[in-house]
């Protein structure tokens, strides 16, 4: 790929930066729009009768696996529930059938079956308290206006929490990064497990340096949300738990606000566990 | 001629937010988008398929009154016509701008805010662009004055605008439409051409269509159209915000 | 065999109501068999106005009011003067140092010179905000407007459109709110120090204050223009702003001086010695709206297209079908159905339109020629509109 392709609201996207596969159809994702010509004018013969044209500024994105394309858009937009994404909600108070959680503190609750986690009944179902954290499936955002947002702990089709993870949290600490963070920490966390890269996903290392770091001292748990939290839980590491939490926080944040390459990320957590005095 | 600059994402808390400096008046104007965001009581009764804009418009140490109000009007006018309000998750919701004057010299009470007039509408074009509300085009605007001899002078300092014959505020879309135009003053339709002309100019630049179909941008008196300042700005934000994937790539 | 289901016939008001997009449209653009002409559901043509009507100086209390209606829009203009001792006013005294001279060496080129001098110190008006319109709006004029409800955006934002034409026109002459004292003379030998003390006099200065001994301005008169609408069907600045006229061409301003002894100004109350404002022009506003043929336009998903192709499309669309309608004088049937506004002030000096304030804004359809066309509506306009003002 050339270089990437800043947009703006109103700009064509030129056919060259498409996904050329054709086979598939074309996936739009935010911040694009599919346009048709109404009024045929005089030299309309030559143009195409539909362009993509963009409705936020950002680059360009496409992704040629699954011949998708989108929008990258300010990293520290609101975020906007869409199906499927995974998020950290905050039960607020529960109903007979459902809790209503918090995604974020501007949009209004959104609903959380009370027997939509895996392998709950009547009698089994956790019962959460206001305040409690889950990880959770976005399963519908509603169409219209006024329409809620419904979450699920376990994919409706098999009855189990997948992918892993999804249900209540229990114990650890929430830190709130951005929401272009997020989707970063996501990606790098999604493909780093398995194919191991030098230079990381998505340009982070952080985590993976941690994890290393950590290890002795009994390693962490996390959980990314699409809404731009981070849940962290170190109980393992008996009395350094508080410090390695706190030290994790630490890292993230500060990568949320400065742009750090692979070594300065390295530098960051290596001098993040000495200022805490975490034993590596 | 000074450009504007400004610096995109500058508040943490908003969904969006810009802060832009207008070299010919010299304040700072600080733009905050919400969006979208869940509005009190039943406003929806009027148009229930389109988001609501609301507009508020501070200045740097009075108390808002009518003539905020008078501007707030053009703004959410003219941007209502812009942001796709009927994209998923906008209807009925609102898209709550607030413009807050820093600095620069005060408009006083019964002055018209022509002066401030474009720097308020590109603060709150860049303020929509870094909270990611869709829009359907962007677009320019500049300020103009005619004086007595009827020389055009661009952006004009609060002292010739009260001495100028005429005042003019032109908005161009990112497509060449005019969006608005705010002039008083005595003037008649030659001088208003010829306004609107150069106004087109500073905010597009003069377009050359070379032999083969290209169309070049011009830089003439005006220097760099606004447009493209514009853009410029914008891009750097997003070369800032995407440099992890841009150096990967 | 069953019957043909019954036509669903339906009253052209309930039709209005109900499809209120399509029941213009159909009126604009009849089916070409019809052979009728395109008129607006109001009956009348695309640039023609209400009927206006106006009349003045029906309140009593007021120094000059004025009723204006235009349809079934009706705004009710009272102005009242007060007067404002400049001992009242805090930067009097800063202001006063350098412009003392200047305004008596205007006062002197005013007279001699024809109207059109320009005066140094119009800006007094403004400076002292001599001219206070208020619009109000809370009178139960229209469904949405609850009495007694504290002023919404619109009549605030008409509040200030008002008073920012009313200075850019410079509609009222700051020396007909002055109230001069003419300090006697008490002496040969106390001017002649005077005139020493400001050595920079120019020579015919001089003069005159040998003539008229010193004049200073001990008050203003400021001017409340209060306006209501007590009827609101669409374009009320149109109204208000006729009213505002009509209101100041009736206002009388009492005849008032200092009185030494009591030092204080007094008012005559002998309505023969009151006068009348000297305006400058007359300026009237014409509002128009643009109705577009495609009520789906937002919805559908478009290329918008740019201004070069929107003239091609206009040209080829000038014989057949049009897409939208540029209406004059909209009434509130119309203004909701609408979102771009054009608003045009003119004036005519000797016969030459000048355009006072333009305005437009809410879309893209209105450009330069459109305009052009419409502030020859609006010149039109003015015509019509002085033979009502001068008539009441």
């Amino acid at each position: 790929m050339s270089s990437p392709l800043v947009l703006l609201p109103g700009d064509e996207i030129p056919s060259e930066y498409l996904p050329s596969t054709s086979s598939a159809p074309l996936r739009l994702g935010a911040g694009l729009r599919l346009l048709s010509q109404p009024h045929p004018t005089t030299k309309s013969s030559s143009t195409p009768s539909h362009v993509l044209t963009a409705t936020q500024a950002g680059i360009l994105s496409t992704d040629n696996k699954r011949n998708a394309v989108s929008i990258l858009s300010s990293p520290h937009r609101r975020y906007i529930p869409t199906a499927n994404d995974l998020v950290i909600a905050q039960i607020h108070h529960s109903s007979p059938d459902y809790f209503h959680c918090m995604i974020t503190p501007q949009a209004p609750h959104a609903v959380l079956g009370q027997l939509s986690f895996e392998g709950a009944t009547k009698k089994t179902r956790p019962m959460l308290k206001q305040g409690d954290l889950v990880y959770a499936r976005v399963l519908s955002t509603g169409l219209g206006a006024g329409a809620e947002v419904e979450l699920a702990c376990v994919n409706p089709a098999t009855g189990r929490a997948e992918p892993g993870g999804l249900g209540p949290l229990n114990g650890g600490m929430v830190f709130d990064v951005s929401t272009g963070m997020a989707a970063r920490l996501m990606k790098a966390s999604s493909s780093s497990t398995g194919e191991h890269q030098q230079e990381g996903v998505a340009g982070l290392v952080v985590l993976d340096e941690l994890g290393k770091k950590l290890e002795k001292a009994g390693g962490f748990e996390i959980a990314i949300g699409r809404n731009g939290k981070v849940w962290v839980d170190c109980s393992n590491s008996g009395d350094a738990a508080v410090k390695a939490t706190v030290a994790i926080g630490r890292c993230l944040t500060t990568l949320d606000q400065h742009e750090l390459t692979a070594a300065d990320q390295k530098k960051l957590v290596s001098r993040v566990l000495r200022e805490l005095k975490i034993e590596v | 001629m000074v450009a504007p600059s400004a610096t995109l994402s500058t508040l943490n808390r908003a969904d969006g937010s810009a802060s832009y400096q207008c070299p010919s008046t010299g304040s700072n104007i600080l733009g905050s988008v919400n969006a979208p965001v869940e509005l009190p009581g039943r406003r929806d009764a009027l148009r229930p398929e389109d988001a609501t804009i609301e507009v508020f418009v501070k200045p740097g140490t009075a108390p808002a009154g009518v003539g905020e109000r008078y501007v707030e009007g053009i703004l959410k006018t003219l941007l209502g016509r812009v942001i796709l309000g009927r994209e998923k998750g906008y209807p009925r919701r609102g898209v709550v701008i607030t413009l807050a004057i820093i600095g620069g010299e005060n408009v006083s009470r019964g002055d018209p805010y022509l002066i401030l007039l474009p720097a308020l509408l590109h603060t709150a074009l860049l303020a929509l662009l870094s909270a990611s509300v869709p829009l359907s085009m962007t677009f320019s605007a500049t300020v103009l004055a005619v004086d007595a001899a009827g020389q055009i002078l661009r952006e004009p300092s609060a002292e010739d605008a009260a001495t100028a014959q005429s005042l003019h505020v032109l908005a161009f879309s990112s497509k060449g439409h005019l969006l608005l135009n705010e002039s008083q003053g005595a003037f008649d339709l030659d001088t208003w051409e010829k306004v609107r002309q150069r106004a087109s100019a500073i905010c597009h630049g003069t377009q050359l269509v070379s032999a083969d179909g290209d169309v070049a941008m011009a830089e003439d008196v005006d220097g760099r159209p606004l447009e493209g300042s514009l853009r410029e700005m914008v891009e750097d934000q997003v070369y800032r915000d995407y440099n992890w994937q841009i150096n990967a790539a | 065999m069953a019957a043909p289901p019954p036509a669903l016939t339906l009253p052209p008001s309930q039709f209005a109501r109900l499809q209120p997009h399509a029941y213009l449209l159909a009126h604009l653009s009849p089916p070409a068999s019809s052979n009728q002409p395109s008129i607006r559901a109001n009956g009348r043509a695309s640039s023609q106005f209400r009927p206006t009507s106006a009349n003045t100086g029906s309140l009593t209390h007021t120094n000059g009011s004025a009723v204006v209606r235009v349809g079934d829009t009706t705004a009710v203009c009272g102005v009242r003067a007060e007067l404002l001792p400049t001992s009242d006013i805090a930067s009097w005294s800063v202001s006063r140092s350098g412009a003392a001279n200047n305004a008596q060496q205007r006062q002197t080129s005013s007279n001699s010179n024809s109207n059109d001098e320009i005066d140094p110190e119009e800006s007094q008006i403004q400076d002292f905000n001599l001219l206070v319109p208020n619009l109000s709006l809370s009178t139960g004029c229209a469904p949405g407007f609850v009495p007694g409800a504290p002023p919404s955006a619109l009549a605030q934002s008409l509040s200030h459109q008002i008073l920012a034409l009313l200075h850019s026109t410079r509609l009222v002459r700051a020396d007909d709110l002055r109230v001069w004292y003419q300090v006697p003379r008490l002496g040969e030998t106390d001017t002649k120090g005077q005139g020493q003390g400001e050595g920079g006099m120019d020579v015919d200065d001089d003069t005159t204050t040998h003539g008229q001994g010193k004049r200073e301005i001990k008050a203003f008169w400021a001017l409340y223009i209060d306006i209501m609408i007590v009827s609101l069907a669409g374009n009320p600045f149109d109204a208000a702003w006729a009213a505002v006229l009509a209101a100041l061409r009736d206002t009388k301003l009492p005849r008032a001086w200092w009185d030494v002894d009591n030092e204080m100004v007094v008012c005559s109350d002998a309505v023969a010695e009151a006068r009348r404002l000297a305006l400058r022009g007359l300026p009237v506003a014409s509002s128009f709206c643009v109705f577009e043929a495609d009520a789906a336009a937002g919805w559908r998903a478009v290329i918008v297209p740019d201004a070069e192709e929107e003239r091609e499309i206009e040209e080829s669309a000038r014989k057949g079908m049009l897409r939208r309608w540029v209406l004059a004088d909209p009434d509130g049937y119309e203004e909701g159905l609408s979102q771009e506004r054009v608003c045009v002030v003119v004036d005519k000096v000797d016969g030459k339109t000048v355009i006072v304030k333009l305005e437009k804004n809410g879309g893209w359809a209105v450009d330069g020629r459109e305009l052009k066309q419409l502030v020859e509506i609006a010149a039109d306009r003015w015509e019509a509109v002085k033979e009502i003002l001068e008539q009441c």
